[in-house]
């Protein structure tokens, strides 16, 4: 009950911040802010705490999707280690729920402080959201959530049912403060508009729902609904990692590791589906504002774009290795195979898909007509191609692909900071430039998700073959888990930053203007500075949270798990 | 030791000949560098995958290689990302200063500065003059006193006014970042928008003007499918004043490079 206290405590003081700014502030006189942050300056104070309350936001809002489906997965299955793990992730959750409510009080206080005037008007364009919407929607998923927690032993067997039915309905509350916040969050990079009148005259007479619904809203809501899981995911799985090596019995080890892998492939679900709502985000961002697409992939946000595609490369190589790891524990793994199809269009995939974009170029249904027979054929042909070929060096031949996918996804035009003033003999010469185009990048991404599709396959027929010995996995994989949960909050950041720094020298762009001297794009090498530090408090929070909610519970779960090690995978 | 030895070869080979290649082919050094890392990513890679399993740590030790592992992790991330050009902020500030130079003087802030500027020069004038009195009063002419400051603003003024129209017109180019689309003078453009050396010779600046207003007035011939996605943004006529965007115009409208193939505008 502390922790409710302490949440609705935190709400109270968000909400009340609201109304104050909303009246009086909104008397101040126009103006930048007196207040000066000590080394920081105002804009990185804002960014630190922005950040860290939308890492939070992102946990406690994909987490429980993370959670109720795991929770549905042990009903289904009637395997217990998949509730146990909802339930230890629902504790996590909890106590993150009240660091999520404490940041974002922070961040009001922080905002008002450093931009009084921008935030009272911007407060006020969404009077009835920060003022109505979202605190009842945050006390109802206040509610829902301990209600989630607190019914867990009472609503079991029978009543299991209805226990997913309140997890469905938390996550339902959870997408709509997604999508609510995420309007004045849209907002500030699309503000609408309409043709032939001004951004200021067509402001005067726009609704709310107009202002929500602008062009980026859903994009982003999507983005960030397959992002959260994915995050959930990861994050997860680092739990697991912590867990597993304080483990003190075989059984907490062979559970642990089971919640390793469990978490990561919920993880993967979500990330195979974020490249694509990633293009969506941006291809309706520059849609609105063509001046956007330059600046970020060609003029000064390029090499942050660079750094992104060293990161994804990474995160991609990392989920597969872990699930070669996981491969390598699996008794009985040599003897799995697959139709010769499967390396042949591993193989050939990247260059007929780079041709396939260079002629039809989405949306076009004719690049699609190439692909989808192309990609489904190992699945679809393989049983009458009888030829096969082990798993293992199907895996392996898929690394090579996604090395050779990586340096194509991070190709630049050239490595410049700046596109626009690029000189000749730093550029990509002509017959080589392709690489640097997005359908070169669209392929490279393509091909990243076929493999990584391909080795869950593979990962999946081997486990039905093999027997999986719980808690035996390469030690190698808790600091793989750690990398991906890292580099996942690491890339969220990023990408937070550009999505950020679109706005250009506009807090509400093309409205309202930054006046401050701080509106300028910051280097990419102050920005990694703080974007890892602010990833590494978020996840030593992060990590003392699971270790207070979860050690108790580890320390007296004493007696063998129902799953006896080793197992027979099923 | 036979494993990391065989797989570290393998991939100095395979980045060695893929360095030969980009070389062969004129790529810069820096797309030569890049392809021989991921070369040797690759060996790493391969070395990890056939690597011996990793003897299960706890207690001290665990804690130790797991502090060990993020420092690496925040090492490599910091270093990484710093290793790459970096973006100059210098430049956009200049820029930005301009672009918001008349909001900011219109804001209370800059309206306070103005007025502590004004106290400022007015107080150095009452200065001045109870100088040249105490030196009238003791009968000596004070020749070195200070000229008045206000001789300097007329001058910035007078500039800043009455300015060339072509400094203002080039400037807006700068300043919008018109050159991200368009080439011009041989430098800038990504083929998203027309080159426009001839832009002259085919529009009026009146034209010119009316594009930039409006970009759906006018297609470049051969840019239909640019013209229909509205490559071109509806912004400018909100970003610069009138008087900008005719500087804008009449300096674009000074660009009659024939030999250069600007694409026909064709009047929508």
């Amino acid at each position: 009950m502390k922790k409710l206290s302490g949440g609705l405590l935190a709400l109270v003081v968000v909400f009340s911040v609201c109304v104050a700014a909303a009246t009086g502030v909104y008397a101040q006189e126009s103006g930048t802010s007196s207040v000066e942050f000590p080394y920081t300056g105002n804009r990185t104070a804002v960014w630190i705490v922005a950040q860290l309350h939308i890492l939070f936001a992102a946990f406690i809002l994909g987490a429980p999707i993370f959670v109720v489906i795991s929770e549905w997965l042990g009903y289904r299955k009637q395997d217990p280690r998949y509730d146990r793990l909802a339930k230890e992730i629902t504790k996590v959750t909890v106590i993150l729920f009240s660091m999520t409510a404490v940041t974002g009080g922070l961040f009001i206080f922080v905002l008002l402080a450093a931009y009084p005037q921008f935030t009272t008007s911007f407060i006020n364009q969404f009077y009835m959201v920060f003022a109505v919407l979202y605190p009842a929607l945050f006390i109802a998923e206040t509610i829902l959530m301990y209600a989630y927690l607190y019914t867990w032993d009472v609503w079991k067997g029978e009543k299991k049912g209805r226990h997913i039915a309140l997890g469905v309905l938390l996550n339902l509350v959870c997408l709509l403060i997604l999508f609510v916040i995420n309007g004045p969050t849209s907002f500030m990079n699309t503000p609408p508009k309409a043709e032939g009148v001004s951004p200021q005259d067509f402001m005067a007479v726009a609704t709310l729902w107009d202002k929500i619904a602008n062009q980026s809203w859903f994009p982003l809501s999507l983005h960030r609904i397959d992002g959260n899981v994915a995050f959930g995911g990861f994050l997860a799985g680092m739990i697991a990692a912590y867990m597993y090596m304080a483990a003190k019995t075989k059984e907490e080890k062979a559970y642990y590791d089971w919640m390793g892998f469990a978490s990561i492939w919920i993880a993967v679900g979500g990330s195979l589906l974020q490249p694509f709502t990633g293009l969506l985000l941006a291809y309706e961002m520059c849609d609105y504002d063509f001046s956007f697409c330059p600046y970020m992939m060609a003029d000064q946000l390029s090499m942050f774009f660079e750094t992104q595609g060293i990161m994804i490369g990474l995160l991609f190589l990392g989920i597969n290795y872990y699930s070669w790891l996981s491969v390598k524990r699996i008794e009985g793994a040599e003897n799995v195979r697959i139709t010769i199809l499967a390396p042949i269009v591993l193989i050939v995939l990247l260059p007929v898909t780079m041709w396939v974009m260079d002629k039809y170029w989405i949306p076009d249904p004719l690049s699609l007509a190439f692909l989808l027979p192309l990609t489904l054929s190992p699945f679809l042909l393989g049983r009458f191609v009888p030829k096969t070929v082990s798993a293992r060096t199907v895996i392996k031949i898929g690394f090579i692909i996604m090395l050779i996918s990586d340096a194509v996804w991070l190709t630049p035009a050239g490595f410049v900071a700046t596109g626009s003033d690029m000189p000749d003999e730093m550029k990509l010469p002509e017959g080589w430039d392709y690489l640097s185009t997005m359908p070169a990048k669209l392929s490279a991404i393509l091909t990243l998700v076929f493999v990584t599709v391909v080795n869950f396959v593979l990962y999946n027929r081997t486990i039905k073959q093999g027997t999986i010995l719980w808690g035996k996995i390469d030690f190698a994989a808790q600091f793989v888990l750690i990398f991906l949960a890292f580099t996942s909050t690491w890339i969220m950041g990023l990408m937070g930053a550009v999505r950020s720094l679109l706005k250009k020298y506009f807090h509400t762009y093309s409205l309202v203007s930054d006046l401050s001297a701080e509106s300028f794009t910051p280097t990419l090498s102050y920005s990694a500075g703080w974007i890892t530090a602010i990833s590494v408090v978020f996840i030593a929070i992060v990590t003392v949270a699971a270790l207070v909610a979860l050690r108790p519970s580890a320390s007296k779960v004493r007696e063998p798990e129902e799953s006896a090690v080793p197992v027979a995978a099923k | 030791m036979g494993n990391i030895f065989k797989k570290l070869g393998i991939g100095l080979v395979v980045g060695g000949a893929l360095v030969a290649v980009a070389h062969s082919q004129e790529l810069p050094v820096s797309f030569q560098i890049l392809f021989f890392t991921v070369a040797l990513i690759g060996a790493v890679v391969f070395i990890l995958l056939d690597a011996k399993p990793i003897e299960a740590m706890s207690g001290g030790k665990s804690l130790f290689a797991v502090s060990a592992f993020w420092i690496l992790l925040v090492t490599v991330c910091v270093a990484g990302a710093s290793l790459l050009p970096q973006f100059d902020p210098e430049d956009e500030k200049a820029k930005i200063g301009k672009l918001l130079e008349k909001e900011r003087k219109q804001s209370t802030q800059g309206k306070a500065e103005e007025l502590i500027a004004r106290a400022k020069e007015l107080d150095e004038k009452v200065k001045a003059l109870e100088e040249r009195l105490k030196g009238l009063g003791t009968g000596q002419m004070v020749a070195t006193a200070p000229p008045p400051s206000t001789s300097e603003k007329p001058a910035a003024a007078a500039g800043g006014a009455g300015g060339d129209i072509m400094k203002v017109g080039e400037e807006q180019w700068q300043l919008q970042e018109c050159y991200n689309c368009h080439k011009l003078r041989g430098e800038g453009g990504k083929k998203r928008g027309p080159e426009l050396d001839n832009i002259g010779t085919l529009l009026t600046v009146e034209e010119i003007q009316q594009k930039i207003a409006d970009p759906k007035s006018f297609m470049a011939e051969g840019y239909d499918k640019e013209w229909q996605k509205g490559i071109m943004p509806n912004k400018f006529k909100d970003l610069m004043d009138p008087k900008e965007m005719l500087a804008l115009a009449t300096w674009l409208g000074t660009f009659k490079n024939t030999s250069v193939n600007t694409p026909k505008p064709i009047k929508k």
